[in-house]
C-alpha cells in the first residue's frame, strides 16, 4: 500500500532523527512516547536539530516550519493506526519491543508493515509476537538519521518478498541507500564497528595513547569522519554497552567482550554526548568541546 | 484555434487557454499545493467571476482533470467540451543541447527531456509528469514543448563555454545554457514592434528582473549572451540567489563552516541574494520600503542589485558593439521605477536618458526614454504563455499542411 504517514514508536535519538528526516522528505509523521514530558523533549530535540540546519543554511525558516508542522506528537499508541508503516525505535530491550509489537498488531490494519530499528535483536523473534510475521522487517538507521545515507534492511525468517520490496521503496524515498542483510546479530555495521570501538577503549585503558590521539589517528589515517571514541560518545555509552553485551552473548566470542573502561564510565553516569561527558566533553548542542 | 498552455511545477500547475484566431485569453488559472489534501484551484474566465476551489489533489493528472472540468463547466467554463482544444503547449525548463526551438512532443522528445533531468532536477521531472498527464487526458491532439533554454541556443561558443577543463564540457555538457528564453524572445520581438524597426537590425538588451533574474544580449534577433549559465544561479543578484561570485569562496566557506554539498547549494540558492544581504526580504518591494525607512542593509541590497544590472548592461553593450534599446520586464522590471531609474542613471554615457514622468509606469507597456535619447528604454510586460501558444499554433499549422 501507498505510504503517506509514518508511525514512530519511541521519541529517543533515533526516533527524533527519523521523524525529522521523514517529515523533511514529505511524509506525515506521528511520533509516540510514554509521557508529555518525553514528547516535549523529543520536540525540543527536533527543533534544535532543524535550528542548527537552518543556521548552516541547509533549510529556510519556512521549510523548518513545514517540516515541524508535519510531525504529530502523541502519548497514545493507538494514534499509529493511521500510519502506512510503523517503525519502532525504543531502547534495545527485547521484552519492551515485543510488547510494543503485540500492541500495534492489535491497532493497525492488517496490511501495515512493522519495522524495528534494532541493531542487535532478532527480527524473527520480534515478528513472532505478532500475527503478521511476514510483514515485520528490520530497518536499521544510523545516527544521525538525516545525515547517514545507510539503512540496513534486515529480513527475519518469515519476512515476505513484498515486505522487503516495500521497505526498499520506503528507504529509497527517504533518499537513503539500503543494503539487504539476513538476520544475524549486529548485521554488518554494528558487527564490524563495535569491535573497533572496543579496541580503541582497550588502547586508551592500557595507556597506549590519549583519547585525542586515538581518534586523530583513525580519522586521518583511515579517512573517517569521526574517531571511534567520539563515535562511542555519540551512540551513547549505555546503549553501546547493552548492544555489545548482546553481541557477546549471541556469538559467545571474546572479541565482543565489552572493555572494562566502558562499564566504568557507564556506572559513573558518563554516557557520552547525552550527558555532556564521555571520552570527550560536549556542549548542550552536542558539539565537541575541543580542549 | 484554441490552444491550451500548461506550466507544471513540482506542486503547481499554471494554465491559460487562448483563442489564437485573435490571440485572446479565454481563461487562466493555477492549481497550487498539489500533493496535499488542501490543494487550491484558482480559475478566471475572461469576463466571469474568479473561482476558488479547495480539495484533495494528490497528483498532476487529477489537477489537470480538475482544470479541464472547470474549463468545460457550464457556469465558469469557456468551452463546451475538451474536444475544442486543438493543441497543448507545455513549458519545459531545460532542453539541454537538443532543442533550439519548440517541438512537437514525440517519444524521442520525451526521452531527450528525460535525459536533461540531471541539468534541471527540480524542474524537468514535473514538466515531464505534466506532459504525460495531459497526453493521457487529451489524446489524439498535438502536444508541443517550449523550452526556457531554446532561445539561447544561438549563443556562440565563446559565450557558452566556461574556461574550465574542456573535458567537463565533453563529458557532462557543462556550459552556459541560459534561462527565461521565452521571455527574452517575446520582449525583444515586441520591442522591435514598438520601435517600428525589424528585429534583425537591432541590438537589444533585455532585463528579465523577477524573483529569478537574467539579462540577455540580443543582436539581430538572436541571443548572443545571457547572464544565467549552467544553472539559474549565475549572473544577477536575485531574491534568494547569489548570482555571480568568486568560485573560490565556495570551498573556503565549506571548510570554515563545515558545510556539505546540499548545504552550500541551499545557501547560494535560498539564503543569498536580496534576502542574504538585507536579512529582511527577498522581495524588491519590501526592500524599497525598508530602504525608505532608513534600513542600511536594505540599501546595500538595492545598491548591489542595481549595480550588477548596470555592469551587465555595460558588458553586453560592449559585446554587441552598441545598443539600440534596453527592455525591462518581469515583476521588478515592470513595476519598480526606482530600480529602472537607478540603473539608467549610470548609463548616460551610452546615450540612455529616462523621462522621469514616463518612468513612473507600472505593469504596462511604455517607452520611458526622454525625447531624442540615443538608446530607447522600454517597459514591456512579458508574456511567456503567449509565445508558447504561438509556437504551438505554428507547429500545428505545419502539421496540417503536411496532412
Amino acid at each position: 500500500m501507498d505510504i503517506k504517514k509514518v508511525g514512530i514508536v519511541g521519541g529517543g535519538t533515533m526516533g527524533r532523527g527519523l521523524a525529522e528526516h521523514a517529515a523533511d522528505k514529505g511524509y506525515d509523521v506521528v511520533i509516540i512516547d510514554k509521557s508529555p514530558a518525553l514528547l516535549h523533549e523529543a520536540r525540543a530535540g527536533i527543533e534544535l536539530s532543524l535550528q542548527k540546519r537552518q543556521e548552516k543554511w541547509a533549510i529556510t525558516e519556512a521549510e523548518k516550519r513545514v517540516i515541524l508542522g508535519r510531525i504529530q506528537f502523541s502519548d497514545t499508541l493507538a494514534d499509529v493506526s493511521t500510519a502506512g508503516i510503523v517503525v519502532e525505535t525504543v531502547t534495545e530491550d527485547l521484552d519492551l519491543k515485543k510488547e510494543i509489537f503485540r500492541s500495534i498488531d492489535q491497532i493497525c490494519d492488517r496490511r501495515v508493515v512493522f519495522a524495528s530499528n534494532t541493531s542487535t535483536l532478532s527480527i524473527t523473534e520480534l515478528a513472532a509476537s505478532t500475527y503478521r510475521p511476514e510483514k515485520v522487517i528490520g530497518l536499521h538507521f544510523l545516527n544521525p538519521v538525516p545525515k547517514m545515507k545507510l539503512v540496513e534492511i534486515v529480513r527475519g525468517l518469515k519476512t515476505s518478498e513484498e515486505t522487503v520490496r516495500l521497505a526498499k521503496d520506503f528507504v529509497a524515498s527517504l533518499d537513503k541507500t539500503g543494503v539487504e542483510v539476513y538476520e544475524s546479530p549486529g548485521f554488518i555495521s554494528s558487527r564490524l564497528i563495535f569491535p573497533l570501538i572496543n579496541e580503541a577503549m582497550y588502547a586508551l585503558m592500557e595507556g597506549v595513547a590519549t583519547a585525542e590521539s586515538i581518534d586523530t589517528a583513525m580519522k586521518l589515517g583511515y579517512d573517517m569522519a569521526r574517531g571511534p571514541l567520539e563515535m562511542a560518545d555519540r551512540i551513547g555509552l549505555d546503549s553501546l554497552l547493552i548492544a555489545m553485551e548482546r553481541l557477546w552473548r549471541d556469538y559467545g566470542d571474546l572479541k565482543y567482550r565489552p572493555c572494562p573502561l566502558l562499564r566504568k564510565l557507564v556506572r559513573g553516569g558518563n554516557l557520552g554526548v547525552k550527558t555532556g561527558q564521555g571520552f570527550f566533553k560536549y556542549d548542550k548542542e552536542g558539539d565537541l568541546i575541543r580542549s | 484555434m484554441k490552444i491550451f498552455v500548461l506550466n507544471c511545477g513540482s506542486s503547481s500547475v499554471k494554465y491559460q487557454l487562448f483563442e489564437m484566431d485573435n490571440e485572446t485569453v479565454l481563461a487562466k488559472g493555477r492549481v497550487e499545493r498539489i500533493g496535499m489534501d488542501s490543494a487550491t484551484l484558482t480559475h478566471k474566465a475572461t469576463g466571469k467571476e474568479e473561482v476558488h476551489q479547495t480539495s484533495s489533489i494528490l497528483e498532476h493528472t487529477t489537477a489537470i482533470r480538475k482544470v479541464l472540468a472547470v474549463l468545460t463547466d457550464p457556469k465558469h467554463g469557456v468551452i463546451k467540451n475538451v474536444g475544442e482544444i486543438a493543441a497543448v503547449g507545455h513549458r519545459v525548463v531545460h532542453g539541454g543541447e537538443f532543442f533550439s526551438d519548440s517541438v512537437l512532443i514525440t517519444d524521442e522528445v520525451k526521452a531527450a527531456i528525460k535525459s536533461c533531468i540531471d541539468l534541471a532536477p527540480l524542474h524537468n521531472p514535473p514538466n515531464l509528469i505534466g506532459i504525460q498527464a495531459a497526453q493521457e487526458l487529451m489524446p489524439g491532439i498535438p502536444h508541443v514543448a517550449a523550452f526556457d533554454t531554446a532561445f539561447h541556443s544561438t549563443m556562440p561558443r565563446r559565450a557558452f563555454l566556461y574556461a574550465i577543463p574542456y573535458v567537463l564540457y565533453r563529458r557532462y555538457r557543462v556550459r552556459r545554457y541560459g534561462f527565461h528564453g521565452t521571455s527574452h524572445k517575446y520582449v525583444s520581438r515586441r520591442a522591435a514592434e514598438v520601435l517600428g524597426r525589424p528585429v534583425d537590425e537591432l541590438k537589444i538588451i533585455t532585463c528579465h528582473l523577477g524573483n529569478g533574474a537574467s539579462i540577455a544580449a540580443i543582436k539581430g534577433g538572436q541571443s548572443i549572451d545571457t547572464s544565467m549559465g549552467f544553472t539559474p544561479l549565475e549572473g544577477l543578484v536575485m531574491g534568494t540567489r547569489s548570482g555571480d561570485l568568486d568560485p573560490g569562496i565556495i570551498p573556503y566557506v565549506m571548510a570554515k563552516e563545515e558545510l556539505g554539498m546540499g548545504e552550500v547549494n541551499a545557501m547560494l540558492n535560498k539564503h543569498s541574494g536580496l534576502i542574504g544581504i538585507s536579512g529582511v526580504a527577498s522581495d524588491m518591494r519590501e526592500i524599497e520600503e525598508e530602504m525608505s525607512k532608513g534600513d542600511a542593509k536594505a540599501k546595500d541590497a538595492f545598491d548591489i542589485f542595481t549595480y550588477r544590472v548596470v555592469k551587465y548592461i555595460g558588458a553586453y553593450a560592449a559585446a554587441m558593439n552598441g545598443v539600440d534599446a534596453i527592455v525591462f520586464t518581469a515583476g521588478v522590471g515592470e513595476n519598480s521605477p526606482a530600480v529602472r531609474a537607478t540603473v539608467c542613471e549610470n548609463l548616460k554615457f551610452l546615450g540612455v536618458k529616462l523621462d522621469p514622468e514616463k518612468n513612473e509606469v507600472r505593469g504596462k507597456e511604455a517607452d520611458i526614454s526622454a525625447p531624442g535619447a540615443r538608446v530607447r528604454v522600454l517597459v514591456i510586460p512579458t508574456n511567456e504563455e503567449l509565445v508558447i501558444a504561438r509556437d504551438t499554433k505554428e507547429i500545428v499549422e505545419k502539421l496540417n499542411i503536411g496532412d
